[in-house]
């Protein structure tokens, strides 16, 4: 792997850093994320001043993401502050926790419904032919077997829980880890624009956002930026993706400790237990506590404008991590790979979406 | 710098388990708004 600064498993064994060393890290999070809405504001003030000037209406969302890819990648992030840039994963789960005051259950039934059954397609579809790409392009089986839970299921996590029930090589995990991040880095990009020429709805194209960007915070950024709602929509669907993470990481397991190349699995029922996200149960409370009628209108739009500020250093956070020069430096078929694996189950989850609404599986 | 705050959370995540502190948090905040302890905080 390209990057040396990563950390190796004996670093990682050090204790978790206190609250203390949390606050610098913590602080550039929200800062980048408040200038990048600061920064909304004035474009859009500057717009009404101006309106014969072309000034470009830029939403916070990229703003962020943009503050924090040239903070990332000019000045670095250094030691001091990464414990606590390290900590966007806990502010994205707790808005995904919070936004679920806006979904009522018979809407996460439906749509989650739905979502499970064009989840298992998209992850029998992923899984086969990031397999047989894998194959083609001769990648080592270990990598091979990383880049399809990656894909298929929910980026960076998988890949992590993959690790430790199937002993891959180091190098393996990081390159895998790269390619992810590299391919929901083009996903920033290219699928707002696919969703704006196909005129997609808020909820279509938060649908398939959700199914085919692989990273829970990448997921949410690319439907945020289509929308609120399409991110609402995302942020639902990739959750319902999400919660197959045992069932495959178990799969893989068993298939390679049945070769004799990865530990035995003792307790099935217990393995899944610890590799469900559990962050999805305070989703659905909060999602029945909506329904059953325990807030007010004002205090849902009160949750949600807290599950937007809770979101604000995610995105920061997103654009804190990827590194452009990790981007272009993890060799090349790994990234081949993962780029026509990607780009088929784009295209396939798409075409899923398009089917569901036209056929009125979906509303 | 991508795979090592990606390490890290993941490590701290091990650890401290982040999916309960979310959804601690989440609940309380849930709690104070619905008993109108915390104030609505614009967007």
């Amino acid at each position: 792997m390209s990057s040396p600064a990563i950390l190796t498993p004996t670093e990682s064994q050090r204790t978790p850093p206190s609250l203390v060393a949390l606050l610098p890290g913590v602080a550039l999070l929200f800062g980048i994320g408040i200038a990048g809405k600061l920064l909304q504001g004035a474009l859009t003030l500057l717009h009404a001043r101006y309106p014969h000037v072309f000034i470009p209406r830029i939403e916070y969302v990229l703003l962020a993401i943009l503050l924090g890819l040239a903070v990332g990648n000019t000045v670095g992030v250094s030691e001091r502050f990464r414990p606590g840039v390290a900590t966007y994963e806990l502010w994205l789960k707790l808005g995904i926790v919070l936004v679920g005051a806006r979904f009522l259950l018979q809407d996460v039934l439906h749509i989650g419904g739905l979502s499970l059954l064009l989840v298992a397609v998209e992850l029998a579809l992923s899984l086969s032919v990031m397999t047989l790409l894998g194959r083609i392009f001769k990648l080592p089986p270990k990598l091979t077997s990383l880049l399809a839970i990656g894909s298929s299921i929910c980026g960076v996590t998988a890949i992590m829980a993959a690790q430790g029930a199937i002993e891959p090589e180091e190098e393996d995990t990081s390159t895998a880890i790269a390619a992810i991040l590299t391919l929901g880095a083009i996903a920033l990009v290219t699928f707002p624009a696919i969703g704006h020429l196909l005129h997609m709805s808020q909820q279509g194209y938060g649908v398939w956002a959700g199914l085919a960007v692989d990273n829970t915070a990448e997921s949410l950024v690319t439907g945020a930026l289509y929308g609120q709602d399409a991110g609402r929509w995302a942020i639902l669907v990739k959750t319902a993706r999400s919660s197959f993470i045992g069932f495959v990481v178990l799969g893989y397991a068993v298939y390679w400790s049945s070769r004799g190349l990865a530990p035995g699995v003792q307790h099935k029922g217990l393995f899944l237990w610890q590799k469900f996200p559990k962050f999805i149960l305070g989703f659905m409370a909060i999602s029945v506590l909506a329904t059953a009628g325990f807030f007010t209108t004002g205090q849902i739009t009160s949750l949600s404008n807290l599950a937007n500020w809770a979101f604000l250093p995610a995105f920061a956070g997103v654009g804190l991590r990827t590194n452009l020069r990790d981007l272009t430096g993890q060799g090349l078929r790994p990234l081949i790979v993962g780029i026509l694996g990607e780009v088929f189950i784009a295209c396939v989850t798409l075409a899923l979406v398009y089917w569901s609404y036209s056929h009125g599986v979906a509303r | 710098m991508a795979a090592p705050l990606e390490h890290t959370s993941s490590h701290l995540g091990s650890r401290i388990n982040i999916d309960l502190v979310a959804i601690a948090l989440g609940l309380a905040l849930a709690a104070l708004i619905r008993f109108n302890i915390l104030p609505s905080i614009p967007f």
